[in-house]
């Protein structure tokens, strides 16, 4: 589905990925670990056709995405419906002026009658647990509830694929507790699933494969999860984890330390 | 013309102060690279090209005019000296009809109208033709100080030492493209922004003096029908600024919308602006048509305009006359 | 799990027109790239006084305004080319690729003028445009913007003002990247035809604005922890150096040879 060979990326003066391959299948739930800075939110970006590979190739769906397809009308908006990109920020991806116009974007633009997209509007709304605010501007909203109306506003276009940029950040326990259940559920309805992260504790749940990036910008390691996870010098190396870091049982978790000054 | 805009800048200057001082500052900058920013944005037109919009009226109401007039200012500074386009010898007429007439004009006009249609839809209407109002008479400001050059300035064969070109061609060709589509699409975009944060975040919003809206509307308008004249009288100093005039085009052009701003691979003249690069025929031919449609259209300009003018001048010369009596 | 989403979408798009959202990216995009990588990079013997640069841009610019003699415009041309040759290549580039395109488009703008025969007042113009523009951007590609905002403090502009510049450089790369992402947002969703394309686009401008007053009131109240007063001082050692030195009596000269070649 994904195909991703060779692919390097620079900023202007900035490495951002250098020599990265990835092939990731339908119906996978992947998870991208990696320092910040790593490259990423660069692959993430690359993959979803905000840029392009300075060097390699990218294929989706055996076609090759290139700059020049990605300036052809037609072609961007099936692309765009079938992956679809939660961001970071949620501020940065809402921008209609109510809860109910902004998920009902995507569905509209989709040439759907009115009907139908009352009809998705009102099942994404309630999938996240958001229909109080349906008539609100975002722009008021907790940063939890932000994230749920970005997440429905992408879920609404009905993608295949579905890349979520740190998706815990910001979000309080119970909120994250159930945007785990809530990804789980969405890859065993058939949803492929690429999330980046670097939140140790939650990354096996939502995730059964996992790819980490080191401060070189590439690909240190392409495991299942739990493996991953256990070989911890490697995860030391790439400045994932530091000293302090260990494992109980086969999961892991962060204790607080304590040491007498 | 920076000439003219000194008194302005140190008048809202002074009203800035005095409304509300602190408060007021990083607002300003903020603002300015808000109105900065705002240029930036493209446009929609039908046919699938795209246009720019300045949103000086629609600053003006959003953080009242007299603020507006120094944030726009502000970034026009900063695009004529960070692009360095040309806009820094245009930067006194530039500031001149963006940073005054079109914030100014537009609030006013709203104002005006706002207060007299008590409904909603009354002040967005009003909105609308205070953006369109205020955007077309820039316009047509900048087309005016343009096409005087050949008038003031001839050698003695009786051709122009400066701008060639004189207000038959000027007038339609800076006029023409923002009557049919830039002003339509500034009016739009003023609204919409507006309508959008009001419903999101009707705080923000500069709630404007209640008081005095007509004697300061008239002494505007009275500054404004004026300002050809006051060319006139001024001629010789500015005049010889030649440069100026073309840079006036281009950034004035730029800035007002038919031009995309910034660094392009590519500029545009035509009379129904759209965003392809450079191809020498088909401008040129826009422009020769715009000068025979100008030729018509002029007569009619000169006779509409010289009529308003001419009344205004009369009413403000009362007024400033009455107010002499009494003050 | 609601049905629709548990089956593929067999989405065949209509085409529609929004060419402005790319554009308003790469708008953006500009903008900030050019901010960020402003100002000069050069070893700090060639760095010429920020004022003195500033100072002699606008004196240039005003003495070609006022000539009327196609000599000293050359004179003037040759002394902006000497200029350039001295920075880095793909400055060059840049400045020229700006000058180059404004000249062009003047010269459009006046064919017709030169076609009915006013060729020499034309090609003046023209001249004096690439001049203009290419000193213009010399001194902003060479300089730190906060160089030449402290630069106009020296010319007796406002405290205040100046501050205002500041603040608005700073915010206009900070608001700037924050509606990029926005934009980038509405790319992405633009998987149709947008019926609403004015909404979206001031939907997007709207919370720009309401961004910035967020970000104008922060600012606010960290000038106020520290004490602001609406005193805005800002420290600058005048440092005189060869080059400096050098660089003025140019400058001098320059003005020499505009009054001898006289005005027309």
């Amino acid at each position: 589905m994904i195909d991703i060979r060779n692919v390097s990326y620079s900023y202007p003066g900035v490495h951002a990925l250098h020599d990265v391959t990835l092939h990731i299948e339908k119906g996978e739930a992947i998870a991208l670990l990696g320092p910040n800075g790593s490259g990423k939110s660069t692959l993430l970006k690359l993959i979803n056709g905000i840029i392009s590979p300075d060097s390699g190739t990218y294929l989706f769906n055996n076609g090759e995405v290139t700059k020049k397809k990605l300036q052809d009308a037609a072609f961007t908006k099936l692309f765009h419906q079938k992956i679809g990109f939660v961001f970071q920020n949620a501020d940065t991806q809402l921008f209609c002026a109510d809860v109910y116009d902004e998920i009902a974007f995507g569905p509209r633009q989709m040439g759907m009658s009115e009907e139908e997209v009352d009809g998705r509007v009102h099942d994404c709304l309630e999938l996240l647990h958001i229909s109080d605010f349906k008539n609100r501007p975002p722009y008021h909203l907790s940063g939890g509830e932000k994230k749920k109306v970005a997440i429905a506003c992408v879920l609404s276009m009905n993608p295949e694929i579905l890349v979520l940029d740190e998706p815990m950040e910001g979000l309080d326990p119970r909120t994250q507790r159930w945007l785990v259940e809530f990804l789980v559920t969405l890859n065993k309805a058939g949803k492929t699933l690429i999330t980046s992260t670097h939140n140790l504790e939650l990354v096996q749940e939502i995730s059964r494969r996992a790819v980490l990036f080191d401060e070189n910008h590439g690909i240190a390691a392409d495991l299942p999860t739990n493996e991953l996870l256990m070989d911890i010098e490697l995860l030391k190396k790439v400045n994932l984890i530091d000293e302090f870091y260990h494992r109980h049982e086969g999961n892991h978790h962060v204790h607080f330390h304590m040491h007498n000054f | 013309m920076a000439a003219a805009m000194i008194p302005v800048w140190i008048i809202s200057v002074k009203k800035v102060k005095e409304e509300l001082a602190k408060v007021k500052i990083p607002m300003l900058g903020i603002g300015a690279a808000f109105s900065f920013l705002i240029m930036m944005f493209n446009l929609p037109l039908p046919g699938g090209t795209t246009t720019h919009a300045v949103g000086g009226t629609l600053i003006a109401i959003l953080i009242g005019p007299f603020s507006a007039c120094i944030s726009i200012t502000v970034a026009l500074l900063i695009q004529a000296l960070l692009f360095g386009d040309g806009g820094i010898l245009a930067f006194g007429a530039n500031s001149f009809n963006m940073a005054f007439v079109l914030p100014f004009l537009g609030y006013y006009i709203y104002r005006f109208i706002k207060d007299r249609v008590h409904t909603e839809k009354g002040e967005y209407a009003g909105m609308a033709i205070g953006a369109y109002v205020g955007i077309n008479m820039a316009a047509l400001a900048a087309a005016i100080e343009f096409g005087l050059q050949p008038v003031l300035f001839h050698n003695a064969a009786g051709q122009p030492l400066y701008s060639p070109y004189p207000l038959s061609v000027a007038i339609p060709a800076m006029t023409l493209p923002h009557l049919l589509a830039a002003g339509v699409a500034e009016a739009i975009f003023t609204v919409a922004i507006y309508a959008f944060i009001r419903k999101v975040s009707p705080g923000t919003i500069y709630e404007g003096s209640k008081k005095k809206t007509k004697a300061i509307f008239g002494v505007i308008v009275a500054l404004i029908c004026l300002s050809p004249f006051g060319l006139i009288a001024t001629g010789k100093a500015w005049g010889e600024w030649s440069t100026t005039e073309i840079q006036h085009v281009i950034s004035n052009g730029k800035a007002l919308g038919y031009v995309p701003g910034g660094m392009r691979s590519g500029f545009n003249f035509s009379t129904f602006l759209s965003d392809y690069a450079l191809k020498g025929l088909p401008e040129f031919a826009g422009y020769i048509l715009s000068a025979v449609a100008g030729a018509a259209i002029l007569i009619i300009l000169f006779k509409v305009i010289g009529g308003i003018v001419s009344d205004r001048s009369e009413k403000s010369r009362k007024r400033d006359a009455e107010r002499e009596n009494h003050g | 799990m609601v049905e629709w989403l548990l089956q593929d979408e067999h989405y065949v798009p209509q085409t529609d027109k929004d060419t402005f959202i790319n554009k308003s990216i790469l708008g953006f995009l500009r903008i900030v790239a050019r901010i960020r990588t402003q100002g000069g990079h050069h070893a700090k013997s060639y760095q010429v006084n920020a004022s003195i640069k500033v100072a002699s841009t606008f004196l240039l610019i005003l003495l070609l305004s006022l000539s009327g003699n196609p000599a000293f415009v050359v004179v003037v041309i040759v002394y902006i080319l000497a200029l350039l040759s001295l920075l880095r290549a793909n400055e060059i580039i840049a400045i020229l690729r700006v000058g180059l395109i404004v000249t062009l488009f003047t010269g459009i703008v006046l064919l017709p003028a030169i076609l009915e025969g006013y060729e020499s007042t034309s090609i003046m113009i023209i001249a004096k445009v690439f001049a203009t523009v290419t000193a213009v951007n010399i001194l902003s590609r060479t300089t730190r913007w906060h160089d030449i905002t402290r630069a106009l403090k020296r010319f007796f502009v406002p405290d205040i003002f100046i501050l205002v510049l500041d603040i608005a450089i700073k915010y206009i790369v900070m608001l700037g990247d924050y509606t990029l992402h926005i934009l980038y947002s509405l790319k992405l969703r633009s998987v149709g035809r947008n019926n609403r394309k004015y909404s979206s686009i001031s939907g997007i401008a709207g919370t720009m604005f309401i961004k910035s007053r967020e970000m104008s009131e922060e600012m606010y109240a960290a000038m106020e922890c520290r004490g602001f007063t609406g005193a805005y001082t800002k420290y600058s050692r005048f440092g005189f150096s060869f080059v400096d030195f050098v660089y003025m009596i140019i400058n001098v000269g320059l003005l020499c040879i505009f009054v001898y070649m006289g005005r027309k």
